[in-house]
């Protein structure tokens, strides 16, 4: 038992300071208290775990203070002291929150092993609670994934479905301009005026193109190739390609890679992608003059690559949204809402995580977590047992 | 020089899909025939001398692969290329180990599916080139022996 903080509370010191001395000797952080009030000052100066409390005290007697103690300091267990005649304070006590009583005179053994049996009982008390808060999250991640997921089958869906008419039309697109360039065409009354609306229909087709073709190519697995890649070099390489976007613009690309060792077991061409993906977001969020900046952090196990810009920002309201597909602000045509929906699909292929924080105004900062070698995929860290435990009541709750 | 027209044989249930590529194949100067199903493809080979099949992956019925597997049992040397949904390239390579000369991805562009198509008859071509040849030196061979 370490660290754990005791209080007496007695009006006679003669009692406490013995008491104090032995538990101490136990290994105990024990504080003293000569009446309630000062009890109160104590607790409300740090908080203690458990409190040994007498009942019978001038002022405000031993029940009040229990009182106070459970409204204020809900998680300190209290010990109640009560003299040998009157065990009715002590059944009083434990009606009122208090863990246990004992009887004066004490015997040492006894209260030693009640406070060990109170601080069991908040520790247990502790551990659920963490429990229960770590369920909520993990329930709300799952939610949100099984979201995602069932979008994402949605609209590969679509898009399947999509391109079989798409086929058609550019089939038909297609043979209306092999006719039009035909000899027997060339003195067609407004050829130009069909000519120019076939090439509409054509713009028009590859744009379905791209959009549907970006989102199966991601949905179906294409292999990964995994290998040792070296950040530094990979960020190196694609800034250069993404440069020349921001120089346009007048966007400085700043690199500050002297973070961590840039160097793990994973996808180059995915990481190149997501990468990418994310300079590009970064530098349409950025109005001229402003600064991207990459850089590398990282601990054995894991590299953290983010990417931060001076730019627009992401309102609140949009955060939640970013991932799902075909979510975008940009004017049609110019975005299809898939980058960060594929971006985000590759880092949790890669086994990491993306983190975004952005305020309005100042700018965004996507922080991508990867873990340095494949072992390390799917890593829950110290809670895995927890982790899977709840993540099978989850999945076999039939209420969900 | 004149080109002789190649025997193009179109597969898929897309009705719609089957007509306007065919007009556009024949307009290129190809000779164009349809199906809208494994099975027709089948009588339309024992009909028809067919240079080239142009096949959908996805079909009811009898699908793509089926189909191609049936046709290169039966007419090892007619070439298939396969039409593929964006998200069944696994099947197209599949496909292309069962003996598929190559694949496009849907909505094909015209120009990609012309070239394949050539490429696919020539090597029709140059494997029965080399089948005659194999057969004239055989039957020179049997002469020799008489």
């Amino acid at each position: 038992m370490e660290n754990i903080r005791l209080l007496l509370v007695d009006d006679e010191p003669d009692f406490r300071a013995p008491l104090k001395k032995r538990l101490a000797r136990r290994g105990f952080i024990v504080l003293e208290a000569g009446d309630g009030d000062e009890c109160q000052a104590v607790m409300n100066d740090a908080p203690v775990d458990v409190v040994v409390l007498d009942v019978k005290m001038p002022g405000m007697n031993g029940i009040e203070v229990l009182e106070w103690i459970k409204e204020n300091h809900q998680k300190t267990e209290v010990i109640m002291l009560t003299g040998h005649a009157s065990t009715v304070d002590g059944v009083e006590g434990i009606k009122k929150g208090a863990f246990d009583y004992l009887t004066k005179p004490l015997e040492f053994p006894h209260l030693v092993q009640k406070i060990e049996q109170a601080v069991e009982k908040r520790r247990r008390e502790d551990e659920k609670k963490q429990e229960v808060a770590f369920k909520e999250k993990m329930e709300q991640q799952m939610i949100s994934t099984e979201r995602l997921a069932s979008l994402g089958t949605l609209s590969t869906g679509i898009a399947h479905e999509i391109d079989n008419p798409l086929a058609i039309i550019k089939e038909s697109a297609e043979y209306m301009r092999l006719l039009l360039s035909k000899a027997d065409h060339a003195d067609m009354p407004r050829k130009s005026d069909f000519e120019n609306a076939v090439g509409k229909i054509e713009t028009a087709i590859e744009r379905a193109k791209r959009i549907t073709h970006q989102l199966l190519g991601f949905v179906r697995k294409p292999e990964t190739f995994f290998a040792e890649t070296d950040l530094k070099v990979l960020v190196a390489e694609t800034v250069e390609f993404a440069a020349k976007g921001a120089e346009i613009k007048g966007i400085q690309i700043v690199q500050d890679m002297e973070g961590a060792n840039g160097i793990l077991w994973s996808d180059p061409y995915k990481i190149r992608q997501v990468l990418f993906n994310l300079l590009t977001n970064a530098i349409h969020a950025v109005e001229s003059d402003g600064t991207i900046t990459v850089s590398l952090k990282g601990t054995d196990a894991r590299v953290m690559l983010i990417v931060e810009d001076t730019g627009c920002g992401i309102p609140k309201e949009n955060l939640e949204k970013i991932f799902e597909p075909f979510f975008t602000t940009k004017p049609p045509g110019k975005g299809t809402g898939l980058g960060l929906y594929v971006t985000c699909g590759i880092v949790e292929r890669l086994g990491g995580e993306i983190d975004i924080t952005s305020q309005v105004g100042k700018g965004s900062r996507f922080q991508v977590t990867l873990p340095r070698s494949r072992k390390a995929c799917g890593d829950m860290g110290d809670n895995k047992e927890l982790c899977v435990d709840i993540l099978n009541k989850i999945k076999g709750d039939p209420a969900k | 020089m004149i080109r002789i027209p190649a025997k193009v044989l179109i597969v898929d249930d897309e009705k719609d899909f089957v007509e306007m590529f065919s007009l556009r194949l024949s307009e290129g100067g190809e000779k164009v025939f349809t199906a809208h199903s494994g099975q027709e493809c089948l009588e339309k080979l024992k009909q028809e001398n067919i240079d080239v099949v142009v096949l959908d992956i996805k079909m009811p019925g009898m699908d793509g692969v089926e189909t191609l597997k049936e046709i290169k049992k039966r007419y090892p040397i007619v070439e298939v290329i396969l039409l593929t949904g964006h998200g069944a390239i696994e099947t197209a390579v599949e496909g292309m180990k069962q003996g598929a000369y190559d694949y496009l991805l849907k909505p094909a562009d015209a120009g990609e599916m012309a070239i394949k198509l050539e490429g696919a008859r020539k090597r029709k071509d140059a494997q029965e080139e080399r089948i005659r040849k194999a057969e004239q030196k055989s039957l020179l061979r049997r002469g020799g022996n008489l």
